[in-house]
Formats: structure tokens, C-alpha cells, sequence
């Protein structure tokens, strides 16, 4: 294997990434037959997955320039071949603010849920909206598809706590030892920092390297707790002890 | 300071001025939901209180009731029974004298049914379809009305606690249907409607104007006790048409 690919793949983010989705695996093949079946351990599982695919896939790009470079082309980006925003675009702005949607949505209660099925069909309208009227292209910045994805998860994370001080089914449960209330901790941190990080980004690179490198570091931090969360949220099975059984999702 | 340097201070400040509200807002939602469980677990403490004194207070008035229905035996039935004894042993006949020893086992009998009724035991062993027809019985054998009985047996399985507060209940509705309504007839239908079980006693007495507000405490009475077991109660009537109250508890 030449330097290209360990350049690629070899950067300790995408090997946390790997470790993860192994871990994770193992983890949900250990899980009782029922519970593979309940969303609340195969969601999780889901977007680790799908988050350790892209991006390798992204890595992979990163490694063949010229499958990089022809579907660039197919886009229509030819000044900078050397991009793979389209898929960051793609698969972390859209799908994955969808598929975390998703996850806030299975922890909330019943008269909440409607709300995010709403916010996911308006975000996908919009999203679809921008990128065939041409106002956000696949391979260029889309701040606005962004903004829209994050403050509506930061919502989503919004309804869960007013659930969780208003829905009684939560009366009988402490917040810290359940893992939706973590879950949504930790995505509402991560959306919330990385908001800050994807507005300033470009401008602290220009103007001050080094705190551009460290404010890029809080987020590849935040992304390795997210990954702790999903694989933690995978394990819940297995970590009685430590956490209870969601009120909402596993009625007694 | 330069202005790039004011502007990257600002991202820094501005970025942990918004971690910390975050880490506060999250604070301060455990802490609001920490206070909502102590006001509930007040609550519930209430609840249990007012529950406990319910049921006190039925086993009270049940056991009033029941020294009361004593006292009506002993002075109609047993001392009835021992009067004819002391009749028939001051006789010198030996068939009076066999006759006074009859009296005298069945006085034994009764005496010994009664004693079962003095405590509140004969709740767990009676069903409630069988109190039912033990008050009918004994109100249609003063002669005052006809009564029936229609059941599918719904409260057949029911908490001690539950039985208490519908024995009550019942003697209540029946008390008021013989003290008020002057019925011909009063009839006890139960049956199951979807996830409830239904208690409904109708008489055809001379009723009264429902939608008034009643100045007595007696149906307020029902109401919330039938509330303390999770129940429902209910009360329809019209003057010259009877009355009926219809009793309702989850299954």
C-alpha cells in the first residue's frame, strides 16, 4: 500500500471511526433478536454506520483522485477537482441531519413527533429547492441547507426537554440516567458548537491559523462523544446498571 | 489591539458564552424537572393520605352499619327466638320442651352468623355479586319493594380496598333509594362495557330534578370515592321517573 492511501485512511479520525463501527457491530449482533428489531438499537446503529462509510468513502476520494475528479465533472464542478465537498454536502448537511432528526424523534413523546416529521419534509423541500434552482450547488458551501439542518435538530433538541419537563411519563425517571436525555445533550452541544465552527471557520483559517486549528479540534472532540453516545445507545441493553429504561419508548 | 484581534476574541468569547448557556440551559431543565418530581411525589403522598382515610372511613361507617343490622337482628330474630325458648320451656310439655331445644340451636346459628359480621372479614370471603343479593334480599323481606339482580359476574376480581369502597357505595344508594324515592322496584344490573365495568342501580321512585345542585353531601360522597379506587360515578334522574346510579370502574 503506498503513502496516498495511508495518507487517506490512515488519520486518527477515520481510525476512531473504523474501531467504532466495529465496536458497534459487535455490540449489535450481541443484542437479543427483539431488540435488533426496535429502532431505538438499530437507528443508532444505522448512522454509525452509515457515518464510518462516508466517510471512508470520503477518504476513498481522497485516494483515487480521478474517480474524485470524474464525478466533480459529472456535477459540473471543473475548477476544483480536488473537492469532495458534494459529499460532505450530501451525506453529513442532508441525510445525516435527516437521520438524526430521526433518533430525537424516537425519543419523544406522541403529540411531539408530528412536529419533526414536519421539519423533515420541509427540510427536504428546501434542500431540494436550493440545489436544483441552483441557488446552493452540490459541490460548493451550502451554509443556508446547513443552518436550516442544524437549527432544526437544535428545535427537535428543544421539544425533547420541554417533553421532559412537561410529559409525566418522565416523572418517575432521572434525566442523567437516561441516555436519550445524553443523546440529546450531546447533539445539542455538537449542533451548537459546530454552528459557531462552520460560521467563523473560514475566517479564523485566514486570519488566525491557530485558533482555526483548535476550533476544529473542540469538533473532531465532539464528533468522537458522538460516537461514544450512538455506541453507548447501542449497549443500552447492557448497561442497566448504570442507565434506565426509556419511559417513552419502553412503557413498563 | 488590531480589529482581527477584537474579532477573534469576540468567536472566542462569543463561542463559550454559548457552551455556558447551553451547559446552563441543560442545568436548568434537570433542576426544573428535579422540582417537578418533588411536587409530584407531594402529590401522590396526599393522594395516598386522602386514600388511606377513605378507606378508614368506609370500614368505619361499614362496621356502623353492620352493628346497627346486629342490633335489628338481635332485637327482631334472635330475641324473638329466645322469647318463644323461654315460652316453651315453661311449659311442662315434652314436645314444647323438644320444640324450645330447636329454638335454641337455631338462636346457636345465628348467633354464630352474626358474630362473622362483626368484623370486617366477611368482606374478603363475600363476593360482591353475593352482597348484592344478600342487601336485596333483606330489602325486599321487609316487604318495602321488589328488587333483582342482573350480572355477567364483571366484579367478580377486585381489590380488597376496591370491594370496601363499593359496599359502601352500594349500601349508600340503597339507603337513600328506600329513605327518598318510595320505589316499587329497584333493580341492580352489571355488566362489562369496553375496558370499564359497569354497577347500575335504578329505581322507578319519585326521582328528583339531577341537574340541580344538590345542598347535601351524600352524592359528593360517592363521587369521591368512587374516585379514590380510580372509578367514576354518576347519577340521572328527573322527577316522577326514578333514579339511577351508575357505578364505573376500570377493569
Amino acid at each position: 500500500m503506498d503513502s496516498r492511501f495511508w495518507s487517506a485512511f490512515g488519520n486518527w479520525q477515520t481510525i476512531v471511526l473504523d474501531l467504532a463501527l466495529l465496536l458497534g457491530t459487535c455490540l449489535f449482533l450481541k443484542l437479543p433478536k427483539e431488540k435488533k428489531g426496535d429502532s431505538a438499537y438499530w437507528l443508532p446503529f444505522l448512522i454509525l454506520s452509515y457515518i464510518a462509510i462516508y466517510q471512508n468513502f470520503g477518504a476513498y476520494t481522497n485516494y483515487n483522485y480521478e474517480f474524485k475528479k470524474a464525478v466533480n465533472a459529472y456535477l459540473g464542478n471543473t475548477e476544483n477537482p480536488k473537492f469532495n465537498l458534494w459529499l460532505f454536502n450530501i451525506a453529513e448537511r442532508q441525510i445525516l441531519a435527516i437521520l438524526y432528526l430521526l433518533l430525537i424523534k424516537s425519543w419523544l413523546g406522541p403529540s411531539m413527533k408530528k412536529y419533526v416529521d414536519w421539519m423533515i419534509m420541509i427540510f427536504v423541500a428546501v434542500a431540494l429547492t436550493l440545489q436544483i434552482s441552483g441557488i446552493e450547488l452540490m459541490y460548493t458551501e451550502q451554509p443556508i441547507i446547513f443552518a436550516i439542518g442544524a437549527n432544526m435538530i437544535l428545535v427537535a433538541c428543544g421539544l425533547y426537554f420541554i417533553g421532559l419537563i412537561t410529559n409525566e411519563n418522565y416523572l418517575q425517571s432521572q434525566p442523567t440516567r437516561l441516555l436519550s436525555f445524553w443523546g440529546t445533550t450531546v447533539l445539542l452541544f455538537y449542533f451548537s458548537l459546530t454552528y459557531i465552527y462552520a460560521v467563523t471557520l473560514l475566517y479564523l483559517y485566514r486570519e488566525n491559523l491557530t485558533l482555526g486549528k483548535s476550533l476544529a479540534n473542540i469538533k473532531y472532540v465532539m464528533q468522537v462523544i458522538k460516537l461514544c453516545m450512538l455506541l453507548l445507545l447501542i449497549a443500552a441493553p447492557f448497561l442497566t446498571k448504570f442507565f434506565d429504561r426509556e419511559p417513552l419508548h419502553d412503557p413498563a | 489591539m488590531t480589529e482581527t484581534e477584537s474579532q477573534v476574541l469576540l468567536i472566542l468569547f462569543g463561542g463559550i458564552f454559548f457552551a455556558i448557556l447551553m451547559t446552563l440551559f441543560v442545568v436548568g431543565v434537570v433542576l426544573i424537572h428535579r422540582q417537578r418530581q418533588a411536587k409530584n411525589r407531594q402529590k401522590i403522598a396526599q393522594l395516598q393520605a386522602e386514600f388511606e382515610k377513605t378507606i378508614l372511613n368506609v370500614e368505619n361507617e361499614i362496621q356502623q352499619e353492620t352493628l346497627a343490622q346486629v342490633g335489628r337482628e338481635l332485637h327482631d330474630n334472635i330475641g324473638q327466638l329466645l322469647s318463644l325458648t323461654k315460652l316453651n320451656l315453661n311449659s311442662s310439655k315434652p314436645e314444647k320442651q323438644q320444640e324450645a331445644k330447636g329454638y335454641v340451636n337455631q338462636v346457636i346459628k345465628e348467633v354464630r352468623a352474626l358474630s362473622k359480621t362483626l368484623n370486617l372479614d366477611w368482606v374478603e370471603s363475600l363476593s360482591l355479586d353475593e352482597f348484592i343479593t344478600q342487601q336485596l334480599e333483606r330489602v325486599q323481606a321487609t316487604g318495602f319493594c321488589e328488587t333483582s339482580l342482573q350480572s355477567d359476574q364483571s366484579f367478580a376480581e377486585l381489590k380488597k380496598e376496591e370491594k370496601l369502597v363499593l359496599i359502601r357505595v352500594i349500601q349508600e344508594s340503597l339507603n337513600n333509594a328506600i329513605k327518598h324515592a318510595e320505589p316499587n322496584h329497584i333493580q341492580v344490573r352489571i355488566h362489562r362495557q369496553g375496558p370499564s365495568r359497569i354497577l347500575e342501580i335504578a329505581d322507578d321512585g319519585l326521582g328528583f330534578d339531577s341537574s340541580q345542585k344538590s345542598s347535601g353531601s351524600g352524592m359528593h360522597n360517592l363521587h369521591k370515592r368512587m374516585e379514590t379506587i380510580g372509578g367514576k360515578c354518576s347519577v340521572s334522574s328527573s322527577p316522577g321517573e326514578g333514579t339511577s346510579i351508575r357505578i364505573e370502574l376500570p377493569v
